[in-house]
């Protein structure tokens, strides 16, 4: 698979947030104002960057461990492994950041505990299994599919930042207009669908 | 550079009110208002600190006597409109819907006084400092509208050189033609106030912009301004023509910066009744106490009227001939910019430039909608400002948003408003924005 | 089976190995930081809900430590959450005994004379910018309604163009305070019963002509129980002071000869059954 092939498809044709319907969560609840959504957005392409290398390297060289000429088939522990890794990666970067970078600490704030739980680091790792992608190329998809979850959000909080200035029927103000416009937003993300 | 397509000079931006009422008193002389009973003299000024009164209850007063006196660098002083005797200090409505102290007197029907300053016929000669202090002794303000005080205004800070004078004779608002009458009656006072202001400043450019509806008033002007050094520059009937910052566009070119001042682009801008006012008080020796009033709209006899200051507008009313049909609203000044009354019994001041009363049917009650963001307002503004954004965004109270995007630039000349399709009260989101964002920066000084 | 040992094995594993990174990381990497900042974090609610204007609690409960923001602040919070936080702190929850807003002012428009047809925006900062609303009376409620938008717990309702308080909803927070541009709504003691209805400091005979409740300063109130009421000029008041505050027996006694001076319920029954309930 080229790497163009692979930027492309994750940042447009199959974007996390508004292609695979993963990290819900933070697009919904870290979207109000673009300068927290820049935060957040930085964050994760961290964390999905080096998340997805080391669970691919863990996958091939451990859960697929030949010892003594036995191969162990232990690919059935994935998900339980990669979250486990996962949850501590975050939370050794924060503490090696709290002390190395408290200027940034400052700025991501509550994000980078939040990302923990975000389902799109989770999903990234996974694909990259499924795809039987190299620890390079994981790497690769999961920055850029960091990069589409960016886009998504920063496209979402910049459009929510207008509608806090519209005038909606008091029973769509807030979270229900929100979706709506989520939901159009994907729509028009359907649109790069076949493009690689 | 800056010339419309009919080939007069002009600005970018601005509107043109379609019926501009002004064929109503625009073809009558104006008239002296007959001596009344009672006027009460507004103390307060619009702009700057209101005057101390000096005279107290029961005192007796010439005409041209000193009523209040400055209280500080930017005030005025007042004067007495008439010879009688003063009733009381008391409070009359005040045109901004506050209550303002007023001295009220009692005419004795002589309408008797004396010049208070020594004429200086010979102000070609004067010193201009002479000359700059007379400004402030008169009480001169500008007669615009603004109300400013035209002592400030001449006194521009050393490091703001001014090269050019324009006398503001664009009178862009509709309904009003005070200042067409005082140009086509008195064009030797306006240019004489013109050439003195001139002195004052120690500049050699001085220019009269008058919008081509007041053809009348040019070719009157033009005949007398060589002998002034003066140019008469023939301006595009567009609305707001007569704003500071766009008759300077328009004649010099200039633009004034965001947040400055006409003297940011070496330029001092005067109203022509102001001018004239500046040569009665040189030439004569005599205050600002009358002006001329444009009383119009739903009136039997609509026309302009030389009106003492402390004329209450029923009183002025009464001399248009009272009034026909409902009324609607009651506004001093133009239909644009001027302040609609919540009462009968304001008395004209120094600023008033003219008494409009609309019809009920003219006045229209109506509701607004959403912005369907046309862009209407944006292609009006005179100072390219998008007022629907700005708005939406005080609606919402995003002062910062509002600050950002340079609402403190608005003129409030109500173009956008006049062409909303929505029918949006633009102009009242937009000075409730300005004066939240004011307060909240005084807030931070302290 | 043998699957399962390993299994076994290596999440176990995994999870010491992690474990173990993690602490010598925190070793290695420790900042102090103020203890206090947690232990606010541990008494909030934890929902993160962004309803503060922070990023999630422990980001209030660091703005709150600094003194940036009272503990109050928290909308999810219970009063005994808050008391708990600022007992921790020893700082203020938000001032002392419990208040409610009043809207000083009883002058909807059957009682105040129209003094213009104001319709411009229905906002009573931009009111205040044009002849000063619509009513005659240039200190009480403009009627427009600011209040009762900003209030967060709907507990100002606008009846007739008069902004009434719903004391049973208010928490007096004072966000109604600062947005009410003609300072008409003050804080008050929860417990006070009755209020005076009137906020201008104009002459009882000016007062008089435009308003059929405003106070007239005829100092019946405080000759009839001086403890409890006072007159300033021509403006009466409630001593929120007094002890015991005055209930509807006092206002009784006082006989307010224009109604300025009624029980907050009485008030609010008025307002509500007006035209046709109560002849004034």
């Amino acid at each position: 698979m080229s790497y163009l092939a692979l930027t492309v498809g994750a940042v447009l044709v199959n974007n996390f947030v508004l292609s695979r319907f993963l990290g819900i969560c933070p697009f919904l609840g870290v979207s109000k104002r673009v300068a927290t959504a820049m935060g957040m957005s930085g964050a994760v392409i961290g964390v999905m960057t080096i998340a997805s290398g080391i669970t691919t390297a863990i996958y091939r060289y451990l859960l697929r461990i030949s010892l003594n000429g036995v191969n162990y088939d232990l690919t059935f522990l994935q998900v339980l492994i990669f979250i486990l890794i996962i949850a501590a990666l975050v939370q050794v970067i924060e503490i090696m950041m709290q002390k190395l970078s408290p200027a940034l600490y400052q700025a991501l704030g509550i994000y980078l505990p939040l990302i923990t739980t975000n389902c799109a680091v989770l999903g990234a790792a996974t694909i990259c299994v499924k795809d039987n992608l190299n620890v390079l190329q994981s790497m690769v998809f999961g920055c850029f599919s960091g990069v589409g979850f960016a886009l998504a959000l920063l496209l979402f909080a910049s459009l929510r930042e207008k509608l806090e200035l519209a005038s909606p029927p008091e029973a769509f103000k807030g979270t229900p207009i929100a979706l709506v416009t989520a939901g159009i937003l994907a729509m028009a993300f359907v649109g790069f669908a076949g493009l690689c | 550079m800056n010339k419309s397509s009919r080939g007069v000079m002009t600005f970018k931006g601005g509107i043109h009110p379609a019926g501009n009422g002004k064929e109503l008193s625009a073809g009558k002389p104006t008239q002296t208002a007959p001596l009344l009973a009672k006027y009460v003299v507004p103390v307060a000024e619009n702009a700057g600190k209101p005057p101390v009164p000096v005279v107290k209850k029961g005192d007796l007063v010439r005409k041209y006597q000193l009523l209040a006196e400055p209280s500080g660098f930017v005030s005025a002083a007042l004067h007495a409109p008439t010879s009688g005797e003063v009733t009381g200090i008391i409070e009359v409505p005040g045109s901004m819907g506050v209550p303002v102290t007023a001295v009220e007197i009692t005419a004795d029907g002589l309408d008797q006084g004396e010049a208070p300053f020594e004429p200086l016929s010979d102000w070609r000669d004067t010193d201009p400092a002479r000359l700059l202090e007379r400004v402030g002794e008169a009480g001169l303000v500008g007669m615009g509208g603004a109300s400013f005080p035209t002592r400030v205004k001449l006194s521009p800070p050393p490091d703001k050189p001014i090269d050019t004078l324009i006398l503001n004779g664009a009178e862009c608002e509709p309904y009003l033609t005070a200042d067409h009458r005082l140009m086509l009656e008195n064009p030797e006072r306006v240019l004489t106030g013109a050439a003195i202001i001139g002195r004052i400043l120690n500049v050699r450019r001085l220019f009269i912009g008058v919008e081509i509806n007041k053809r009348d008033a040019i070719d009157a002007l033009t005949q007398l301004a060589g002998g002034y050094g003066v140019q008469v520059v023939p301006l595009a009937v567009q609305y707001p023509q007569g704003s500071e910052k766009q008759l300077i566009k328009a004649i010099t070119g200039r633009e004034v910066p965001s947040g400055g001042l006409p003297m940011d682009a070496r330029t001092v801008v005067q109203n022509v009744g102001t001018a004239a006012a500046l040569a009665d008080a040189v030439t004569l020796g005599i205050p600002l106490v009358e002006r001329i009033v444009t009383v119009t709209g739903a009136v039997v006899n609509p026309g302009n009227w030389k009106l003492k200051i402390g004329t209450p507008v029923i009183e002025a009313v009464k001399f248009a001939g009272g009034v026909t049909g409902e009324i609607g609203k009651l506004i001093l000044g133009g239909p644009m910019m001027g302040f609609a009354q919540r009462s009968y019994e304001v008395p004209v001041a120094k600023n008033t430039s003219g008494i409009l009363l609309l019809p009920e049917d003219e006045a229209l009650n109506y509701g607004s909608g959403g912005c369907i963001r046309c862009g209407r307002c944006v292609q009006g503004c005179p100072m390219h400002l998008m007022s629907c954004a700005l708005a939406t965004a005080i609606e919402s109270e995003r002062y910062d948003l509002a600050e950002a995007n340079h609402v403190m630039d608005c003129l409030e000349c109500g173009s956008c408003a006049y062409v909303c399709p929505a029918r949006r009260p633009l102009v009242q989101h937009l000075r409730r924005g300005k004066a939240e964002i004011r307060k909240r920066r005084t807030a931070v000084k302290k | 089976m043998n699957d399962l040992i390993i299994a076994g094995i290596l999440m176990g594993g995994a999870g010491l190995v992690l474990g173990a990174v993690i602490g010598v990381f925190a070793k290695l990497f420790q900042v102090a930081t103020d203890p206090r900042i947690a232990l606010v974090t541990e008494l909030l609610p934890g929902a993160n809900c962004g309803g503060c204007g922070k990023a999630g609690c422990a980001d209030f409960a660091k703005s709150v430590v600094a003194g940036e923001n009272l503990p109050g602040k928290c909308p999810v919070s219970s009063r005994e959450q808050v008391a708990a936080i600022a007992l921790a702190l020893g700082v203020d929850a938000g001032g002392g005994f419990p208040k409610r807003a009043v809207v000083r002012c009883g002058g909807d428009f059957e009682q105040v004379t129209r003094h213009v047809n104001y319709n411009g925006v229905a906002d009573c900062a931009s009111a205040m910018l044009i002849a000063g609303g619509p009513k005659g009376c240039r200190y009480g409620c403009l009627g427009l309604g600011t209040c009762a938008r900003k209030c967060p717990f709907g507990a100002i309702e606008i009846i007739n163009n008069l902004a009434v308080v719903h004391e049973e909803l208010c928490v007096g927070c004072g966000t109604c305070v600062a947005a009410c541009p003609r300072g008409v709504i003050a804080l008050v003691p929860a417990n006070a019963a009755a209020h005076v209805y009137c906020n201008s400091p104009a002459r009882g005979a000016e007062k008089r002509q435009v308003c059929k409740v405003g106070c007239i300063g005829c100092r019946k109130c405080a000759k009839s129980s001086p403890d409890q009421f006072k007159v300033d000029g021509f403006l009466a008041s409630v001593n929120y002071e007094a002890d015991p505050l005055p209930g509807a027996a006092e206002v009784e006694a006082a006989a307010c000869p224009t109604d300025a001076l009624l029980t907050a319920e009485r008030h609010l029954f008025i307002e509500r059954n007006e035209p046709e309930g109560v002849a004034k």
